[in-house]
């Protein structure tokens, strides 16, 4: 499918293509309540209630006022609706904004201002810098004479660096005011969603060239969402508009996330529904056989001889609705309560308050907060989310000479500064290549200072670090750049730019000093690039022990170099050159090759080392979520020795002896398939062992594996708690989290930048770090925080909490329908099985919506252990992890309770109310406050820490319960007239209340101490020792000791990784019995040769670049 | 969250000693409850507390049983089965068809007094097996009916009596329409009448509120069947307490309803002769009938339940504490021993 974009034509293409409006709505004013009526009825739970209040209508069958289930219903559905069209309405605004903005077109040949949603395709818009494209745009004009163009693409794809844009060749020198009548045809597909790709021609008409189709990449786009910088004006043609762009066609309204405790309950929801059903069966058959063979005996019942055709529905109907309770309506409502109270503490919460910028922690997502405290794997981006993603140039190596090795900043240390002011050469030289040999663009604003606009934080972090040694890089002018040594400027015409790729890992340029003419080729790049192509002689041996130091110390090290060009060779080159850039196939190739030929015999000048350093408290966050049963995958785009460095000092693997690398790498799928069977082979044995395994792979071999090796990729993933993915591309990190996703784990993507955004909207749950890439990963996520060590509370804290308290709060919610649905079933059979309800209406919905709720709802507050306790012993988040809290076995517990203490209910009060004081009302009251005595304990058993709060709401709820019914009790027109008042002055009342309630809680309370003291859980053990002071307490403070692998609980048994060896231990290993490969310092370049074994073509070594 | 974003993006990146003044002003209003520190009691079960708990409601429990269990004894009741004895000999074969026939129905009994009675004497129904908690049975009555005149036509709930033609029954529905019909009359042994007040048996509520000064029994017992007892059609259905006592439904197959009160002392041995008409019905569905007299205590009647359920909950509770205790001694275990978690365990340890 193609479109053909006229350009500039009025009259063409008006109704072929949508216009510019964008809208993210999903409802509009006139299908919003059929819709949403139709989603909220296609959930089960709904349809369920729906049908039950249904059938409540029919009064034959009713036991109850219809009132009673209508009432919550159309509560429940009113408030979820309020809900979503509150959304959809700030999406409106939003959408309405975006359109309204001003831009301007041309029209007739003249510049118009028209809003942005009026854009049609093909027409020409202008833009300004700073301005915002408001659709896809094919550049045709810019004011930089050469046709370039800046554009920050940070909202689209998350890269906060400037990329440069091209004005098409052919429109290349067409004058500004041609450009408003400029007309031709370009020839596009079809909207896609791929960013990274735009394959179009372009043709232009008379009078303007027209001899040749001219082909667009998408070098030559500005995309919707891009923001035009350091160019004062741009002007492109409109290809796709509104919902077609790339932007809108890779927008999709992400899945409404579901949790795990929403997951169970459902289940549960589903299980108990069964057995309703169940019931109701047994129930109806029941029913309809006493009525053949004994209620057409009793005459006072007055059976008819025949009745309808549905007769024998009708008490299977009855019993259906009498057990509808079963299911608590109140559950949904409850839920979203107490959810959005989590979200609201995680909000307020004091302690993930980024000091430094102020930024609070903040739930987006209110519904999933419990699924923190269960989560398995959290897939982690590296830069910006572990480390501060500021690069700082550090340490230096130069001619022999370790710079900043005293004070661990070069930039203070007095050795260097002194040689820079006296001239070393070699000095001069090294900061020349640091100021030079890059793509930074210097900004210089009005007050004279300069600032850096570069592809890559190293780069500019080394032209910062050489403009503070007075090597400062004053412009960028065309080809020709400026530096300002001292005093004095020095110019350079830049001739080429050998462009840094993953495979060379070296980028170089070539440039020739305007005074003296000389050309000279700057080079810098991973050591492994450089090292091997110095010139024979120059002793190589004293830099790669720098790089190797520079590696033990975390820091990423580049080599830099330098050779001084003849010029005939570099004329011969050039050529070659020019040649392999024009090349139409393999030129990436061929380039590489040319390049190879160019760089080589180089002077090694030095080496540079760039820190970014780690957040605060990365290291021990990641250790206490490792201890707390936690698998970490590092997914970056970064190299795979930065990511391996990085891992290493912030314990994400354990050094050499405790932790063991596994490289997946290769090019072929031949290769990787070796790797990965290898590697799952050493994971297989090693699995059993106290070893710490962690698998690295790059993106080439996961694209790989994800293709052709899913299956041993994915068990790959299950066997290793440790993997870290390098070069990954946005959508592989999305293909990883639904792999883990595909195996059942719960997972958490953390990350920063807009490029974690397909993985965070992908995971169970999002984490966006609000950091110096931008917002979009925190306003994509489910939760945003300021810093990555803030996820340790998150999880061990509000993840925690908000799981026990859900886990309690739904099982107690179904405890209590299941409590009041078991006495109306036993009823049933001393009612002649004919579906009477014992309870009034009034009591049945009052039971569901006040007696029984606001107790349960303050545990919220609940804490079963203090978050100090929690922090120090992070294990017992296995719990949580492993669902312990929330599962059929824990509801079956539930239900026994539920289903023992209906019993001792109705027991208890049908022969203490038996002959002269068995009236209905009195007996359906004395059930139901003995129900309520019962929960009101059950509650406070139940509940860890009593706050004023929940006193106050389990105790006066019990006083609200006898309010509210002698409230009742006194309006004449009700049922239970006075009832409540002549029951109280009963001493048998209160003597069987008593009654009820210890014989109710004693065999509970019983149980749980015997299991509390004797079969103690690990939260008990701690809430014990919390408690009463015992001498778990300091154990904080101890050093832990050496701890093993329990097989029997491998979740939670993690190998600490020990005091890490100050000395630089190698990670790579072929084989789980390797031994230790030693560096010597005789044999610097053993290290690639003995790799080469796993993997012929792909050299790789351990150190830092 | 976004009001405190917009002062602290001026400041930038700023220097480590600018961070230190704006730390204060940064950090949010501190309340307890939104940082979830309220002062909180965090009870655990530790045995000394469950224990004494135990050993606390046996304490309670066992003297409240046997103060009840007394209760009940001192309650003197006087229960007669009559439901075979008064059927005719000849009869006995076809129970339903006696029941059913024109015959006369009168059958006298004999009670002996087996204690001293002191008054009120209450005087109750029994009928076992008899379900008025069935469900076409227990809705099938018009409250609106029975409190106003003006309601007398709103008998929905009351099918299948609820009007004779196109007039409306009032009392309608089932409950009224099954009136319990036998009676009862007292002489003792010398021949005086026993006087049985059969006025404020109901409930004064009921009287007052749920059953009309000025409603009057209409079109009663006019159908082609006829259930139990007829009304007096002069008498406000306020007045009517057979009717008032027969419509508190009962939730339980086996229910007593109070007939009247003797207002005289029964002295030990003295013999009753009862006079009772058998008119109800209940040999159709096997129910059994039975009269009885009751005194009452602080409790109520005479229910041992309640005595019994006390003395075995606090047994059970002393029991389980004695057990909680041994197994205490025996087998000491220290609360809160951080050897029991295993990821503390050694790794010979296990």
């Amino acid at each position: 499918m193609k479109r053909f974009v006229y350009i500039n034509e009025d009259n063409l293409a008006h109704d072929l293509y949508c216009d510019n409006r964008i809208s993210n709505r999903k409802y509009t004013i006139w299908n919003f309540l059929p819709k949403n009526l139709w989603e909220q009825f296609s959930r089960f739970m709904n349809q369920y209630f729906l049908l039950i209040a249904c059938l409540q209508l029919w009064s034959l069958i009713t036991p109850v006022n219809p009132a009673s289930t209508w009432g919550p219903l159309i509560f429940i559905f009113a408030v979820s609706a309020t809900k979503e069209a509150w959304d959809d309405y700030n999406r409106y605004l939003s959408d309405k904004k975006a359109n309204e903005k001003e831009v301007w077109i041309v029209k007739q040949g003249t510049k118009k201002l028209i809003q942005a949603q009026d854009i049609r395709v093909g027409n020409l818009v202008w833009l300004r810098e700073n301005d915002e494209v408001p659709c896809d745009l094919v550049l045709l004009g810019a004011a930089d004479p050469q046709g370039i163009c800046y554009v920050e693409t940070a909202a689209l794809d998350g890269e906060t660096d400037l990329k440069t844009r091209l004005i098409p060749p052919a429109c290349v020198g067409i004058d500004f005011e041609l450009l408003h009548k400029i007309k031709g045809v370009i020839e596009c597909p079809s909207p896609d969603k791929d960013i990274r790709r735009f394959d179009a021609n372009m043709r232009l008409f008379p009078p303007f060239l027209d001899n040749d189709v001219c082909p667009l990449t998408i070098k030559n786009t500005l995309l919707q969402s891009c923001y035009l910088r350091n160019t004062e004006w741009a002007c492109g043609v409109a290809v796709y508009t509104g919902n077609e762009t790339k932007l809108g066609m890779s927008r999709g309204i992400p899945e409404p996330k579901l949790t795990a405790v929403d997951a169970m309950i459902d289940k549960l929801t589903g299980a108990i529904f069964v057995f309703q059903i169940v019931v109701v069966i047994v129930l109806g058959i029941a029913g309809n056989v006493w009525k053949d063979t004994e209620a057409r005996k009793l005459w006072y019942v007055r059976y008819p001889k025949e009745g309808p055709w549905y007769e024998l529905l009708v008490i299977p109907l009855r019993f259906e609705l009498l057990c509808s309770i079963m299911i608590p309506i109140s559950i949904k409502v409850s839920l979203d309560l107490v959810k959005s109270l989590y979200a609201k503490f995680i909000d307020w919460d004091d302690q993930m308050v980024d000091l430094e910028t102020g930024i609070r922690s903040h739930a987006a997502n209110t519904a999933i907060s419990e699924d923190l405290g269960q989560v398995e794997y959290i897939l982690t981006d590296k830069t910006g989310t572990l480390t501060e993603n500021k690069m700082i140039f550090k340490r230096c190596f130069v001619s022999g000479t370790f710079y900043g090795n005293e004070n661990g900043d070069a930039l203070t240390d007095a050795e260097l500064l002194s040689a820079v002011s006296s001239g070393s050469t070699d000095v001069i030289r090294f900061l020349k290549v640091m100021a030079i040999c890059n793509t930074v663009i210097p900004v210089q604003s009005k007050n004279g200072s300069i600032s850096y606009k570069a592809q890559s934080q190293d780069e500019e972090a080394l032209v910062r670090a050489a403009a503070r040694l007075h090597m400062v890089f004053v412009n960028k002018n065309g080809n020709f750049v400026d530096i300002k040594f001292n005093a004095s400027t020095i110019q350079y015409e830049v001739l080429d730019i050998l462009e840094f790729t993953s495979d060379r890992k070296r980028m170089s340029i070539v440039v020739k000093d305007s005074q003296s003419g000389k050309i000279i080729l700057l080079s810098k790049g991973a050591d492994e690039a450089i090292l091997p192509h110095a010139y024979t002689g120059q002793q190589v041996r004293t830099y790669a022990e720098a790089v190797e130091q520079y590696a033990q110390l975390g820091l990423r090290t580049l080599c830099l170099a330098w050779r001084e060009l003849e010029d005939e060779e570099y004329q011969e080159w050039a050529v070659m050159f020019k040649e392999a850039n024009s090349s139409l196939v393999d030129r990436e190739w061929r380039v590489a090759e040319v390049c190879q030929r160019l760089e080589h015999d180089f002077e090694i000048i030095g080496v540079a080392a760039i820190e970014d350093r780690l957040q605060d408290g990365v290291p021990e966050t990641i250790e206490t979520l490792r201890k707390a049963g936690l698998n970490f995958w590092m997914l970056t785009g970064d190299k795979q020795n930065t990511a391996i460095q990085i891992a290493l000092s912030c314990n994400f693997v354990s050094p050499e002896p405790k932790g063991q690398l596994l490289m997946i790498n290769g090019k072929t799928e031949d290769e990787v398939c070796r790797n990965l069977e290898r590697v799952l082979l050493t994971m297989r044995i090693t699995s059993s062992e106290p070893k710490d395994v962690a698998f690295v792979i790059d993106g080439w071999a996961l694209e790989i594996a994800l293709k052709h090796y899913r299956k041993a990729f994915t068990e790959l993933a299950i066997l290793s708690r440790t993997a870290i993915c390098c070069r990954v591309t946005p959508s592989q990190k999305a293909q990883l989290v639904e792999l883990l996703k595909s195996c059942d784990y719960r997972t958490l993507a953390i990350g920063d930048g807009g490029n974690d955004v397909r993985m965070i909207q992908q995971a169970d749950i999002g984490v966006g770090i609000s950091g110096r890439e931008g917002l979009q990963a925190a306003r994509a996520a489910d939760y945003s925080i300021g810093k990555f060590r803030f996820l340790k509370r998150l999880i061990l804290v509000h993840g925690r909490y908000s799981y026990n308290r859900t886990a309690f709060l739904s099982q107690y919610s179904f405890y209590k329908s299941l409590l009041i649905c078991f006495i109306q079933i036993f009823f049933s059979f001393i009612s002649g099985v004919s579906g009477t309800s014992l309870f009034n209406s009034v009591s049945l919905m009052a039971y569901n919506v006040f007696y029984t709720s606001v107790p349960v709802l303050v545990s919220v507050l609940d804490k079963d252990l203090s978050e100090r306790t929690v922090m120090q012993h992070p294990q017992i988040l296995f719990y949580c992890q492993a669902g312990r809290l929330l599962n059929p076995s824990t509801f079956a517990g539930w239900f026994g309770r539920s289903l023992f203490h209906a019993i001792v209910v109705f027991v208890i009060t049908i022969h203490s109310y038996a002959f002269e004081k068995s009236e209905m009302e009195e007996v359906s009251m004395v059930a139901l406050s003995g129900c309520i005595w019962l929960q009101a304990f059950v509650v406070a058993l139940e509940t860890n820490s009593f706050t004023i709060l929940q006193h106050l709401a389990i105790w006066g709820n019990l006083v609200g319960f006898y309010v509210i019914n002698w409230i009742v009790s006194a309006l004449p027109s009700s049922g239970m007239y006075t009832i409540m008042f002549r029951l109280c002055r009963q001493p048998s009342y209160w003597i069987t209340m008593i009654l009820i309630v210890a014989g109710g809680m004693g065999p509970v309370l019983a149980l749980k101490y015997f299991r509390y003291t004797y079969r103690s859980s690990k939260i008990n053990i701690l809430q014990q020792a919390e408690r009463l002071g015992g001498p778990i307490l300091s154990l904080g403070n101890i050093e832990p000791q050496s701890r093993s692998l329990e097989k029997d609980l491998s979740p939670l048994s993690i190998s600490l990784p020990k005091n890490r060896n100050p000395v630089y231990e190698p990670l790579l290993s072929d084989s789980p019995n390797s031994t230790r490969r030693s560096f010597g310092p005789g044999v610097p370049f053993d290290f690639f040769q003995s790799q080469s074994r796993l993997s012929s073509s792909y050299s790789r070594n351990c150190k830092d670049n | 969250m976004n009001s405190n974003t917009p002062s602290s993006s001026a400041g930038g990146p700023g220097s480590a000693d600018a961070t230190a003044p704006r730390r204060n002003s940064k950090r949010p209003k501190y309340s307890r409850f939104t940082q979830q520190e309220l002062p909180a009691c965090k009870p655990i079960l530790t045995p000394k507390w469950v224990i004494s708990t135990f050993l606390l409601v046996s304490f309670i429990f066992i003297p409240i049983g046997i103060v009840s269990l007394f209760a009940s004894r001192d309650v003197v009741e006087i229960v007669h089965g009559y439901e075979t004895e008064c059927i005719p000999s000849g009869s006995r074969n076809d129970k339903v068809g006696f029941i059913q026939s024109d015959q006369d129905k009168t059958c006298i009994r004999t009670l002996t007094v087996p204690k001293d009675m002191s008054q009120p004497i209450y005087v109750y129904y029994q009928l076992d097996n008899f379900y008025q908690n069935h469900r076409r049975y227990v809705r099938s009555r018009s409250d609106q009916q029975l409190r106003s005149p003006e309601n007398a036509r709103e008998t929905g709930s009351c099918s299948p009596e609820d009007t004779v033609g196109d007039t409306a029954i009032v009392p309608c529905g089932l409950i009224a329409w099954s009136l319990f019909n036998d009676t009862y009359h007292f002489t003792s042994n010398n021949g005086g009448q026993i006087p049985i007040n059969k006025r404020g048996i109901s409930w004064q509520s009921d009287r007052e509120r749920k059953f009309g000064r000025n409603v009057y029994p209409s079109n009663f017992q006019n159908g082609t069947l006829i259930g139990g007892a007829r009304l007096n059609e002069s008498i406000p259905l306020s007045e009517q307490e057979d009717l008032i006592v027969w419509m508190r439904t009962a939730a339980l197959p086996t229910f007593r309803k109070l007939y009247g009160k003797i207002e005289v002392n029964l002295r030990q041995g003295d013999v009753i002769n009862v006079t009772l008409q058998n008119n109800y019905n209940t040999y159709s569905f096997n129910g059994r009938k039975k009269l009885v007299l009751s005194t009452t205590s602080w409790l109520g009647g005479k229910n041992d339940f309640v005595g019994i359920a006390y003395l075995t909950v606090g047994g059970l509770c002393f029991f389980l504490a004695i057990v909680f205790v041994l197994i205490y001694l025996i087998k000491p275990r220290q609360l809160g021993d951080p050897s029991y978690l295993s990821w503390n365990r050694n790794p010979g340890g296990h």
